[in-house]
C-alpha cells in the first residue's frame, strides 16, 4: 500500500556489505547460527525477528562492539576484520544502536563529536575546540530540522525522543557509507518517527547511504524498506522484497515462524519462489 | 554536504526551561558550579576560625601548616576524583604515599643516588602501582575496591619489612628540599623571601597539578573521554571510547600523584616513614573529594572542588585545635560533613533532572 513511496532500487546497484556465515555464541547462548545477509548500495534492508532473535547480536558484529566467532564480513570488496567500534566508524559504518550511546553527563554538542572532536592547538597543547564543536552541532542540527531547547544542555535533560533524534543525527554526521539503526524509532511520536523516516529515505535518495533498520512495527517497514530479512532463534529465516510481499503475508510469516523449515514451507505457500 | 531538504520538527514539548524561581537558581548554581558550595563553606570556616582565633588563623606561619596539609591530601583527593570520575576508587594510594618516598630515600642513602633522580622513580613506582591496579580491575573484572584494598596491604607490608618499619633519614640536598617543600614558615621569614616562598611550596605544587588536572579534565579528549567512560560505560563503548584504558590512565595518573606527594611529604620532614601514609589519609582524601562536589556515582567530579574540600579538611583539623577544641572533634564534623555534602549533591541533581533545568 505504501510501496509507491520507495522508488524502485537500480538493478545494478553494488553490493557494499556482505556478511557471510556469521556465528556467535555468549557461554552457551547460541546468539546466530551461519547467517548471512547482503546489503546493496542505497538498499534499505529491515531486519525483523523476535526478541532474542539475534537482530541487535548481529548489528553489534557489524559495528565492531562484538567479534564474530565465525564468519566473514566483506566491505567495498574487501574482507575487514572490525576489533572495535572505532575500525568500523573508520569503515564508513555508523551504528545507532538501541540504548542510543549518548553520554548523559556530557552536552549535546560534545555527545555529537564523541570519538571525533575537533582541537585546536593552544601553546603546544591539543584542546578542545568546543566553540567550533557548539557552532557546528548547531548548524547541523538546525539542517536537520531537528528542535532541541540548546546544544548545551546534558542529554540527560533532554526528552526519550530529542535523544533518539541527537543519535541518528550523530551517526549521519560524518556521511557513513552505511547506517545501521537498531530501533530509532521506539521513543519516538507519530510526528518524530515520520521525520526520521524522511531522514532515512532523503539520505538513501540523495546520498546512495545504505540502511539497516530494525523496526518492529511493519507499516514503517513497507514505508521505507526495500527489503526484509526475518531472523528466528539466530538464522535468516526469510529474505524478500518488499514489492513482493505485503505486510500481511509478513505477519503470517513471522507469527508461523518456528524455524527455517516451518517459514519455508510458510513462505512457498502463500507466495512460491520469494525464498 | 547538501542539506537534506525536510520540514522543520515540531518544538519539542519537554525542554531544558529558563529558570523562574530562587530555587530553581540556586539549583542551576549548585549544580553547574560544584565548586561554589564548598567554596562558600570554606570562607565561613575561615572566618570563624579568624575570629575565634584572634588572628592568628590566616597568619603566614599558620597557613603554612594549613596548606602543607591541604597540599598533600589535595593531590590524593584530585587523583581520587579522576578515579571516582571514571567510576572507580583506589584505597591503596596511602601505601603509595609511603612506598615511593621510603624508596627515594632508601635508594639515596644505600646507593647515593640523587633525590631528584629517586623522586622520578618513586613516581614512576606510582605510576606503575596505577597501572596494576588499573590492569587487574579492568581485565580480570576485580571491583576497584577490592583490588585497591589488596594492594594497599600488599604494599604497606613491603615498605614496613624494608627496615622494620624504621623510618630513613633522607639527606638534605639543595635545591631539592626547597623547591619540594623546605619547612615551615618561621615567625621571623618575610612572606616574599626565599623561604617565606618555599615555605608555602607543597600547596604551589599542589595547585599546578591541580590546575593541570582541571585543564585535563575539562578541556582535552582524555577528560571528555573519561567523563564518558563513567557516566555511561556501555555507550561509551559503543561510540568507540576506550573505557579500559581511560580507567588504567586515571589509575596510573591516581598512582603518579600519591606517590608526588609522598615525595613532597618526605623533602619537608627529611624523613620517609614507611608508615607516613596511614589509610585514614586515603579515606580524608576521599572526604575531602566527595564535599568538593564530586560524586561516587561516576560521570562527572571536579578536581577544584577537591582541593578547596582538602582545605575545608586541612582547615577543620588544625583550626578547630587552635581554638582550643581538642583534635579528635574535628572528625565529628568532618563526618557529618561527608554526610550532608552527599545527601546535597544527590539531591541537587534529582531535582535539576525532575525539572529540567
Amino acid at each position: 500500500m505504501n510501496t509507491q513511496t520507495i522508488p524502485p532500487l537500480a538493478p545494478d546497484a553494488p553490493v557494499v556489505l556482505e556478511m557471510s556465515n556469521i556465528s556467535k555464541s555468549f557461554g552457551a547462548v547460541t546468539a546466530l547460527v551461519d547467517v548471512s545477509i547482503k546489503l546493496r548500495r542505497g538498499e534499505v534492508l529491515a531486519l525483523v525477528g523476535d526478541n532474542g532473535a539475534g537482530k541487535s547480536t548481529l548489528i553489534k558484529i557489524l559495528s565492531g562492539f562484538h567479534q564474530p566467532d565465525t564468519g566473514t564480513i566483506v566491505s567495498q570488496g574487501k574482507e575487514v576484520r572490525f576489533a572495535s567500534p572505532r575500525d568500523a566508524r573508520a569503515q564508513g559504518i555508523e551504528t545507532v544502536y538501541q540504548d542510543l550511546a549518548l553520554i548523559g553527563d556530557l552536552s549535546v554538542f560534545h555527545n555529537m563529536f564523541l570519538g571525533r572532536e575537533y582541537h585546536k592547538r593552544i601553546l603546544g597543547l591539543n584542546l578542545l575546540d568546543n566553540r567550533k564543536m557548539r557552532e557546528q552541532a548547531q548548524l547541523y542540527l538546525d539542517t536537520l530540522g531537528i528542535s532541541i531547547p540548546s546544544v548545551n544542555s546534558t542529554v540527560d535533560l533532554l526528552s526519550g525522543g530529542q535523544r533518539q533524534c541527537i543519535a541518528v543525527a550523530r551517526s549521519i554526521y560524518s556521511s557513513p557509507r552505511i547506517l545501521v539503526l537498531d530501533e530509532p524509532l521506539a521513543a519516538l511520536g507519530v510526528r518524530e518517527s515520520a521525520h526520521v523516516l524522511g531522514l532515512i529515505q532523503n539520505l538513501r535518495q540523495q546520498r546512495q547511504v545504505s540502511v539497516i533498520l530494525i523496526v518492529h512495527n511493519y507499516n514503517q517497514i513497507f514505508e521505507v524498506c526495500d527489503r526484509i530479512n526475518f531472523l528466528h532463534s539466530g538464522e535468516v529465516a526469510l529474505d524478500a522484497s518488499t514489492a513482493d510481499t505485503s505486510e500481511e503475508e509478513l505477519i503470517r510469516i513471522v507469527k508461523s515462524g518456528l524455524g527455517r523449515k516451518a517459514i519455508d514451507a510458510a513462505a512457498a505457500e502463500v507466495r512460491p519462489g520469494i525464498v | 554536504m547538501p542539506p537534506i531538504a525536510i520540514a522543520k520538527a515540531g518544538k519539542g514539548a519537554v525542554g531544558v526551561k529558563v529558570p523562574q524561581t530562587m530555587t530553581e537558581r540556586l539549583l542551576i548554581l549548585l549544580s553547574r558550579y560544584r565548586e561554589a558550595s564548598i567554596a562558600v563553606v570554606a570562607i565561613v570556616l575561615v572566618v570563624y576560625f579568624q575570629v575565634g582565633s584572634d588572628g592568628g588563623f590566616l597568619s603566614p606561619q599558620f597557613m603554612s601548616v594549613v596548606l602543607r596539609d591541604t597540599g598533600r591530601l589535595g593531590l590524593i583527593a584530585a587523583a581520587e576524583v579522576m578515579l571516582m570520575i571514571t567510576g572507580e576508587i583506589d584505597l591503596s594510594l596511602s601505601a603509595i604515599f609511603s612506598i615511593a618516598p621510603y624508596v627515594m630515600a632508601l635508594m639515596s642513602v644505600t646507593w647515593a643516588v640523587p633525590l631528584a633522580v629517586g623522586a622520578v622513580v618513586g613516581v614512576l613506582i606510582g605510576v606503575l602501582v596505577g597501572a596494576i591496579n588499573g590492569i587487574i580491575t579492568v581485565r580480570f573484572r576485580v571491583p576497584s575496591l577490592i583490588t585497591t584494598v589488596g594492594m594497599l596491604f600488599f604494599l604497606q607490608g613491603i615498605v614496613v619489612s624494608i627496615y622494620n618499619s624504621q623510618p630513613i633519614v633522607a639527606p638534605v640536598e639543595q635545591p631539592f628540599n626547597a623547591i619540594f617543600g623546605q619547612s615551615l614558615y618561621q615567625p621571623s621569614d618575610a612572606l616574599l623571601s626565599w623561604h617565606g616562598v618555599t615555605a608555602f611550596t607543597p600547596f604551589l605544587w599542589a595547585v599546578l597539578i591541580v590546575l593541570a588536572l582541571a585543564l585535563a579534565l575539562n578541556r582535552t579528549t582524555f577528560g571528555l573521554h573519561t567523563i564518558a567512560t563513567g557516566s555511561n560505560i556501555i555507550g561509551a563503548r559503543e561510540i568507540g571510547v576506550r573505557t579500559d584504558r581511560m580507567k588504567i590512565y586515571n589509575f596510573m595518573i591516581a598512582g603518579g600523584c600519591a606517590a608526588f606527594a609522598g615525595i613532597i611529604n618526605t623533602a619537608q620532614f627529611t624523613s620517609a616513614d614507611p608508615q607516613a601514609g596511614s589509610p585514614f589519609l586515603t579515606l580524608q582524601a576521599i572526604a575531602a573529594a566527595v564535599i568538593g562536589g564530586t560524586s561516587l556515582l561516576g560521570g562527572s567530579g571536579t578536581v577544584i572542588g577537591a582541593l578547596i574540600g582538602a582545605f575545608v579538611v586541612a582547615s577543620l583539623n588544625n583550626g578547630l585545635v587552635m581554638i582550643g577544641a581538642q583534635a579528635t572533634v574535628s572528625d565529628v564534623y568532618l563526618g557529618a560533613a561527608i554526610i550532608a555534602a552527599m545527601i546535597l549533591s544527590i539531591q541537587v541533581d534529582r531535582l535539576r533532572t525532575r525539572r529540567r533545568l
